[in-house]
């Protein structure tokens, strides 16, 4: 739950003489901008903008020569391999300030979000440096991730010339891991499985319907006594008291009563925007809560005629959901 | 390569959507393409030290693919001012990134648009920002 | 033994933490603070306190608050269901415990971190098999997982049937958010809120927008209640009476998804709610001068207002049009910015607003508070009370 109090205060008094100092480490382009490496790049992403490889279309372009890919622009200072085998640098304020981040417990990094302006695009022979600033640290935030700090940092990339040929703000939250992560459910092969829809729990007042649902029928409890129909199921009439019921199959067909299109939160197994509604039966009182699918969820409305299918939403799970009547 | 011209735009303008299949491959070379060699986004096995499935895209990575969708909409003549890109959920292999984008706005006083786009995966939004073009 | 709970008991204290987005301390200690604010604020010692009462889905045990605070011998305890429903719920247990003997001072206490800790905007998911958990079985399914989609539906069908449209809906919002500029406790202090602002913002659950969605809160609230008769000896903070109190749950109710009734677009749990209030307070709505309505989405303030009878069914647009609910108009509420502007602390913050209105002490104090109408969540089994003043 993060620091809190005179710690807290503490804490972030060691943390003010950070802000709006540079880095410190040495961001120097290793190489002039060069063609292998922008063919290198665009061949991994698949990029095949002609104005990048094609010396002939790049001539007759606005640009008059191959410039290389703008987002690009980082991997040029990038210090490669010693990424991975390199000892850290001593100089390295930023990393000095993720540990002062660790040792009270934010241990988490995460990058949130990164911005960057170019103010031309980069040629052959080009070559870049750049200077790295921590702008700002903000106050403590509770976030999805954990209670956490975000820091900002802005890199600014000159060339040969001195001039500043684009800029980056990198924004990074340093956060106290809430609870560890649940493992992430894997298939027989280890992969991780695709998320799917919440399934409903089964119990004995409604396990029945949706096997009925996975049969491919979609079923509407009938009392046996009054002949009542009644959605969503219960153990009992309300009519007539009777705990003796049965089913028949619904027709399918219905009108949208009311509906909402969900944008937040994302629950992963569902694609968003999501389209629910309340759909008024043909058999008369009865309503069922579906998506309506085969449609665009801003076209939903009420009073639009839909009817029902039985369709597998995930592997192994069906539900009955309403599509427009066409 | 044609480019679509500024006045041709319209508010609204959906870009065609891009189905990108997120391999292994693409992810440890595009790391590596752009100098980006740090362990969790070539090694598998310091990627599951690190808590995740396998190795994951890096953000250079992810930059490149909303430059490459923005601008094989825009073609040559358009000219990439700004991305700025909020990241979301991982992209491990075996995910498939559908990007999809629209014309936010228009300026007209600099031919710039700015399109406002989504890349998704099955858990979610691995990625949504903006991006300034120029247009001729 | 009273025969209805007209003027049986009044709030004499309440008290409360600060609300944030990080309370920093567990879900108990908040409770432990709350209550021995509102025990201090009444003029009163733990040891005066014999009975205690909360919602059902508070996670702070009776029995540990009161050894935490000191409380000792306690005679009435209870807990009351469903959510927001239960905010006035509470009061009801703790109006019946002073009026029947069975407690002399009750403290009503709810704390939680609705922020950092479990966030209802996650919705529902898992648990044990209860017949809740197969109630929301039927749209688990189908995405519909959070209070804002379960309300979205109420409002959508609202607004076709009324003509009400987003714009009705931020006339609630600005109109609280200009209460919680003034309040140093409110989320939103001192942050004013334009139209644009409301009709930008991004869409959660359409119809609704970000700021038609409450806060998730970090806090809590308690507040102690007695009979009158103690109330006047008491060296409290002022008392407010409590002329009426009800709970109601309507035919065919679920819990946020009764969308199987013949009409959507009412409440009937709340018009059986307000219909009792009336019955036993005796007064009428022109007896109402401010009121603190539960909003944990704005839509549901007005159908409130309707049930309540301030407006006839579907003009609760209309009547809130020209400022109703701001100071100087017909009935100023949520004048703490209420749960979309202050803290959502479950509707219970807005029980303390309802005392300080009566006290003449809110941040936003219209002139005339003699009486005081307070409710419950909406779309629940619900509840709701009028305060006046202890002459
Ligand atoms: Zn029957």
């Amino acid at each position: 739950m993060g620091l809190q109090g005179k710690e807290r205060e503490a804490f972030e008094k060691t943390l003010e003489p950070y802000v709006g100092i540079e880095i410190g480490i040495k961001e120097i382009g290793r190489d002039e901008i060069n063609q292998a490496m922008i063919r290198h790049w665009c061949e991994a992403l698949d990029n095949e903008l002609p104005i990048y490889t094609d010396a002939e279309a790049a001539a007759d372009s606005m640009h008059g020569e191959i410039v290389a890919p703008p987002t690009m622009l980082q991997a040029w200072i990038l210090p490669g391999m010693e990424m991975a085998t390199g000892e850290p640098d001593p100089n390295d304020k930023q990393k000095e300030l993720h540990r002062l981040f660790d040792d009270v417990g934010y241990t988490g990094v995460v990058a949130t979000n990164t911005e960057q302006e170019y103010n031309r695009y980069l040629k052959l022979g080009d070559r870049v440096k750049a200077v790295t600033v921590i702008e700002t640290i903000s106050e403590q935030k509770a976030t999805g991730l954990g209670i956490g700090y975000f820091i900002n940092t802005k890199t600014t990339f000159t060339d040969q010339n001195d001039e500043v040929v684009g800029s980056m703000t990198f924004r990074v939250l340093k956060f106290e891991p809430s609870q560890q992560p649940a493992a992430a459910p894997t298939d027989d092969s280890g992969a991780p499985a695709k998320p799917t829809r919440i399934r409903p729990a089964l119990a004995h007042d409604n396990q029945w319907w949706w096997e009925g649902v996975q049969a491919d029928k979609f079923l509407i409890q009938r009392c046996e006594d009054c002949g009542v129909l009644r959605h969503p199921p219960r153990p009992m009439c309300g009519e007539c008291q009777s705990i003796r019921w049965d089913s028949v199959e619904a027709t399918g067909q219905g009108e949208v009563y009311s509906y909402v299109v969900i944008h937040y939160p994302e629950v992963p197994g569902y694609e968003y925007p999501l389209a629910v509604a309340v759909v008024d039966l043909e058999e008369p009182g009865l309503r069922f809560v579906t998506n309506v699918v085969d449609c665009d969820p801003e076209d939903v409305h009420i009073g639009m005629k839909v009817e029902a299918e039985v369709r597998e939403m995930d592997p192994d799970f069906k539900m009955v959901v309403f599509k427009p009547i066409a | 390569m044609s480019s679509v011209q500024y006045a041709e735009t319209n508010v609204g303008d959906a870009l065609p959507e891009q189905k990108i299949e997120v391999t292994s491959s693409l992810i440890v070379g595009g790391a590596l393409a752009s100098q980006d060699f740090t362990p969790v986004h070539h090694d598998r096995g310091a990627a599951q030290a690190s808590g995740m499935q396998d190795v994951f895209m890096n953000i250079l990575t992810t930059n490149g693919l909303c430059e490459r969708f923005v601008t094989d909409w825009a073609g040559s003549d358009a000219q990439v001012r700004k991305v700025a890109i909020k990241l979301g959920t991982p992209n491990t292999p075996g995910e498939t990134m559908t990007m999809t984008g629209t014309v936010l706005e228009r300026n007209d006083a600099d031919k710039t648009v700015v399109v406002e786009l989504a890349g998704k995966n099955t858990w979610g939004n691995h990625v949504t920002g903006t991006i300034t073009l120029a247009l001729p | 033994m009273p025969t209805t709970l007209k003027d049986e008991a009044a709030i004499v204290g309440i008290g409360q933490t600060e609300f944030s987005k990080n309370s920093g301390r567990s879900e108990l200690q908040l409770a432990c603070e709350a209550t021995a604010a509102a025990i201090k604020d009444a003029g009163l010692t733990p040891d005066d306190i014999d009975g205690m009462t909360t919602f059902t889905m508070d996670t702070s045990d009776e029995i540990e608050v009161a050894r935490a605070v000191g409380i000792k011998d306690l005679t009435f305890f209870s807990r009351t269901p469903h959510g927001g429903g239960a905010a006035i719920g509470v009061m009801h247990q703790a109006v019946m415990a002073v009026a029947t003997g069975s407690a002399n001072y009750v403290v009503v206490y709810r704390s939680l971190n609705g922020r950092s800790g479990a966030r209802y905007s996650e919705g529902v998911s898992g648990g044990p098999t209860t017949s809740d958990l197969i109630h929301w079985s039927w749209y688990m399914p189908s995405g519909l997982m959070t209070p804002a989609s379960w309300v979205a539906m109420f409002t959508q069908r609202y607004m076709f049937e009324t003509g009400c449209t987003s714009l009705d809906l931020a006339e609630i919002c600005m109109a609280q958010r200009e209460h919680a500029v003034n309040n140093p406790n409110a989320f939103f202090y001192q942050r004013p809120m334009t139209l644009e602002d409301h009709q930008t913002a991004r869409k959660i659950v359409d119809p609704l927008r970000l700021y038609d969605c409450c806060q998730e809160t970090d806090g809590g609230t308690a507040c102690i209640v007695t009979t009158p008769e103690r109330a006047r000896d008491l060296d409290c903070g002022g008392a407010a009476l409590i002329r009426s109190v009800a709970q109601g749950a309507g035919a065919e109710q679920e819990s946020m998804t009764s969308f199987y009734r013949p009409t959507i677009s009412s409440l009937p749990e709340m018009d059986l709610v307000a219909k009792q209030n009336w019955e036993i307070s005796g007064l009428t709505p022109d007896d109402i001068d401010c009121a603190v309505i539960y909003d944990a989405f704005s839509s549901i303030v007005l159908w409130q207002l309707e049930s309540f009878g301030f407006c006839k069914p579907g003009e609760a647009k209309d009547f809130i049009k020209d400022g109703a609910l701001r100071l100087g108009g017909r009935l100023p509420s949520n004048t703490h910015g209420g749960q979309l502007s202050e803290a959502y602390i479950h509707g219970m913050n807005g029980v303390n607003e309802g005392v300080r209105l009566i006290r003449g002490t809110s941040s936003n104090q219209p002139a005339k508070n003699g009486h005081v109408l307070v409710t419950a969540g909406v779309g629940i089994p619900t509840s709701a009370m009028i305060l006046g003043q202890l002459d």
